[in-house]
């Protein structure tokens, strides 16, 4: 029995050695699973838009184009909406990045993440993370642009509310081919009214492509419990060969090779 | 259609009508989602890739000759939701699929999570379709 004090003293600390190595599995389990009493500044979890996807884009109600909007509309040859044609020239299907806010309104999931200091939002489509800085800085005045642009959040009661500046003009905002530029700024408004349910809003503010400001259809996103987030890179490699197999015999005009 | 129909074994076209999808993928009007077509074959490949997984299968008209069938359906992360694993298809199986035919007539067609009522049947009689089974 030598070292048995020892061993008692060490199966005494069991309950606090197991709650400790728990704790991160637990975190991570609520993460997923939301359960009880939702707390409204606490978004995280896997969530996806209501129904299983959100229509491939903020909507087909977009304000009137401006020239440049009107060129760069006619230039884009989307797979859906009432300009769908077989073939096209959208952007993601060589890989490119989806870009906010199209990365939203896909069929797929994403994770939101909340650190100090910033909330990731992190996309099942092209495993992607997004983040919004949570630190009180202010966006910045002349930004790189880039894919995701930058964005900054802050609670206004229990409204998360984000603004994003700093895209680039290679993206579309949906799969129905609506253009944007770089000036465009997002105001994204996240309000969970109940523990499954998150209530959304976007604004898109463009003016040079857009003659006045896009309040897209307000849309729900919803729960996700139980899902976990899968690696899911588009890799261009791979879809060049699917469209060499697939796509382009499928899209081809009858009778032609 | 009958230029799909004509030639191919065991080959039926539903006349049930679906309302057009707007929750696949992308790129998706190459294919006719208003139609739902059935082909049976033996399957020659099943890649399991991101953003699209893939089934290739050789079927057989009356005459004997072969037409290779490739088939576009989701990605691993939404089949693997619906159930399916990267062995669920293998080299040989003989499978009946439910599937919306290219537009163009081509042997190519999609199946998957955007279009209810497409599937996979298998010689046994187990199917695998597109329902989400983590939904609750």
């Amino acid at each position: 029995m030598v070292g048995s004090t020892g061993m008692r003293r060490f199966l005494g600390r069991m309950p606090f050695l197991l709650a400790a190595l728990a704790f991160p599995a637990l975190a991570f389990a609520q993460g997923n699973t939301p359960a009880g009493p939702f707390d409204p500044h606490d978004l995280s979890g896997v969530w996806q838009f209501a129904p299983g996807g959100g229509g491939q884009g903020p909507g087909d109600n977009f304000p009137p184009l401006t020239p440049w909007g009107k060129a760069k509309y006619d230039a884009n040859k989307p797979g859906y909406g009432p300009r769908a044609a077989p073939g096209g020239n959208d952007p993601i299907l060589k890989c490119d990045p989806t870009g906010f806010p199209r990365i939203l309104f896909q069929i797929w999931p994403f994770e939101i993440i909340q650190i100090p200091g910033r909330i990731l939002m992190f996309f099942e489509g092209q495993h992607t993370i997004r983040p919004i800085w949570m630190d009180g800085r202010k966006l910045p005045n002349d930004p790189d642009p880039t894919w995701y642009g930058y964005s900054v959040g802050h609670w206004e009661g229990d409204t998360l509310v984000v603004e994003t500046v700093g895209f680039n003009e290679k993206t579309w905002l949906g799969a129905q081919g609506q253009p944007h530029s770089d000036e465009m700024k997002t105001i994204e408004r996240y309000r969970r009214i109940d523990r499954n349910t998150i209530q959304f809003n976007l604004t898109i503010d463009d003016p040079k492509t857009y003659s006045k400001t896009w309040e897209a259809e307000p849309r729900q996103i919803k729960a996700r419990p139980g899902v976990e987030i899968p690696e899911s890179f588009c890799v261009a490699s791979e879809e060049e060969e699917f469209n060499r197999r697939i796509r382009e015999p499928a899209a081809r005009q009858p009778g032609k090779e | 259609m009958s230029k799909i129909r004509r030639g191919f074994w065991m080959v039926m076209v539903s006349v049930l009508l679906f309302s057009a999808s707007t929750s696949a993928h992308h790129g998706n009007s190459a294919y006719d989602e208003t139609v739902r077509v059935t082909i049976k074959g033996v399957v020659t490949e099943f890649i399991w890739t991101n953003p699209h997984c893939q089934v290739y299968l050789d079927v057989t008209d009356k005459s004997g000759k072969v037409v290779r069938w490739a088939v576009e359906t989701n990605s691993p992360a939404i089949l693997t939701r619906a159930g399916w694993t990267r062995r669920s298809i293998k080299y040989g199986d003989q499978l009946t699929i439910i599937l919306c035919p290219a537009k163009n007539g081509a042997p190519v067609a999609y199946m998957g999570s955007g279009d209810p009522g497409t599937k996979v049947i298998f010689a046994d009689g187990k199917e695998l379709d597109f329902t989400d089974k983590t939904l609750r």
